[in-house]
């Protein structure tokens, strides 16, 4: 559950943090685009690095570091399926490298900008405000759920549940006793919050008025000058020099 | 290990790996077979990081929690669970099983107890708690009280030598609150070393000996139950209050509970002789 924390927004001061999330989120999925287009290694360590840059920027290092360790099992996985389906280890470290800009593209992206700034951004975007809700209630429950899957897990483990012990099928069998009990706090949680909208009036005024409303600054329109110079850059690579 | 348990905290610090502050700071005492020691404190206080420590699933960043002498970073969790027993303050945290009865068998079957151990158990624990009408009832479908109840039960049952209970009585009404107090007294009476960590003061005071007091992750007080819930500085500086047998002693002007605390009940019936008189 660690990659998780590489989405958790982190309150800074920082140039990145000052942005207007809808600048970032099109640089976001432009960097992401990079990622499914693209097998090259050159390409993705040249991202990579832009995208390091900017979390850099953001004063998140450290938290990217530390979902890394939560990506760990999937690379593995990766190279598994490498060995055994005839891949090669190049080939391996290149689909790691990928999945890794992959995190990357949107975890810069929401650990600088508040769920509530992402709520503003999709409304002025003209989403259904049902749908807004839905998504920025999301964000904000990651650590909420990050941190129940880690008291069940305690709770179980105080009860002799040892993970690490058994094959690979007694290890998924040991999940249960963590994600039953997760899964039915978060549905039965889900039904709470919808109670404790609905007797607060959600949903009772169609028109919605805003306390903070977006608006873009020059930091925004150079980024989305760099998002627009990175697209074409997708376009000529692909198209004309067919790139891989 | 042996069959009883003894505890040694010595300079213990603990700070969570995103935090900048310890969360518990310079900790140090002994808990011998045996005692029933409260764990009280205002919120945030690190009561359940300090018992968190103390069963394993977290290990001190500086400092050492040793159990029978062995440090805990040298066991399992499972291992120091077999003797210390922790019942979280969340009994939701736990239930899976689709019956009470699996719920309770779960430990059992973890520490590889034999089929006839695990029925006898079972059945025992079902009585003590009150829960066989619900054996084959889903955990998910019990009151706020009845989970905790249960919660409690699925630790009891393979018999700890030291029960860590997190906020035992929230949610419980009188008589379910009568309950846990009488089975965990009789477990202290076995020989077992109990430890609650709670803000429900008059529950401590008719369980438990000894008090660990913290505040703001250190220890203002630890010793004798009464005389820490009687000094104002220590119920100020832990957001305590104190216990209504207190308040009664210190208005009525003389003692009305024994210093091992023996019989609540006789001291009681002495205070309504003296008034009588």
């Amino acid at each position: 559950m660690s990659f998780l924390k590489a989405f958790q927004y982190k309150r800074r001061n920082s140039l990145i943090h000052r942005l207007d999330p809808r600048s970032k989120f099109l640089l976001s999925l432009v960097l992401m685009t990079f990622s499914i287009v693209f097998i090259d290694i050159r390409v993705l360590i040249a991202i990579l690095t832009l995208q390091l840059f900017l979390i850099g920027l953001a004063r998140a290092l450290k938290e990217w570091v530390y979902s890394l360790r939560g990506l760990i099992f999937f690379i593995i996985i990766i190279f598994i399926t490498q060995l055994l389906f005839g891949g090669t280890l190049f080939m391996g470290i290149v689909l790691s490298i990928r999945l890794i800009v992959l995190s990357s593209s949107m975890s810069w992206f929401f650990l600088s900008s508040t769920p509530e700034d992402i709520g503003r951004a999709m409304s002025s975007a003209r989403f259904p405000i049902e749908l807004t809700f839905s998504f920025v209630m999301a964000i904000r429950f990651i650590p909420v759920i990050y941190n129940e899957f880690q008291s069940i897990y305690d709770a179980q483990r105080s009860r002799g549940l040892e993970l690490e012990k058994g094959g690979f099928r007694t290890k998924v069998r040991n999940l249960m006793p963590i994600l039953i009990p997760l899964l039915v706090g978060t549905i039965r949680r889900t039904y709470e919050i919808a109670d404790a909208m609905e007797v607060r009036a959600f949903g009772a005024s169609p028109k919605r008025t805003s306390y903070k409303l977006l608006k873009f600054k020059k930091g925004d329109y150079f980024l989305c000058l760099v998002s627009a110079i990175l697209a074409s850059a997708i376009i000529y690579l692909k198209i004309f020099l067919g790139l891989e | 290990m042996k069959n009883m348990v003894e505890i040694t905290v010595e300079n213990l610090f603990f700070k969570y790996p995103d935090a900048e502050k310890y969360a518990l700071k310079n900790i140090n005492f002994t808990i011998k077979e045996g005692e029933s020691i409260a764990i009280l404190g205002e919120n945030g206080a690190g009561k359940t990081t300090l018992a968190k420590n103390l069963n394993g699933l977290l290990k001190p960043t500086k400092g050492s929690v040793k159990i029978d002498g062995v440090d805990t970073r040298n066991l399992s969790v499972a291992k120091i669970a077999r003797k210390i027993g922790f019942v979280c303050h969340n009994p939701d945290h736990q239930f899976f099983a689709e019956t009470v009865e699996e719920e309770i068998k779960f430990g059992l079957k973890n520490f590889g107890f034999t089929e006839n151990e695990i029925e006898k158990s079972l059945l025992d624990v079902l009585k003590t708690f009150g829960l066989e009408e619900y054996r084959h009832k889903s955990p998910f479908q019990l009151s706020g009280g009845e989970k905790k109840r249960l919660a409690i039960a699925s630790i009891i049952v393979w018999r700890p030598e030291l029960l860590i209970l997190d906020e035992p009585t929230i949610g419980m009404d009188y008589a379910q609150r009568l309950n846990i107090q009488n089975v965990l007294k009789n477990l202290v009476s076995e020989g077992k070393s109990i430890i609650v960590i709670t803000h429900d003061v008059d529950f401590a005071v008719s369980l438990c000996r000894r008090a660990i007091v913290l505040s703001g992750g250190e220890i203002v007080g630890d010793g004798c139950l009464r005389k820490l819930l009687s000094n104002p500085e220590v119920i100020e500086k832990a957001s305590l209050r104190k216990p209504f047998l207190i308040e009664l002693e210190e208005e009525i002007g003389f003692s009305v509970i024994d210093e091992d605390f023996d019989s609540i009940s006789e001291s009681l019936i002495r205070v309504f002789d003296k008034c009588h008189s």
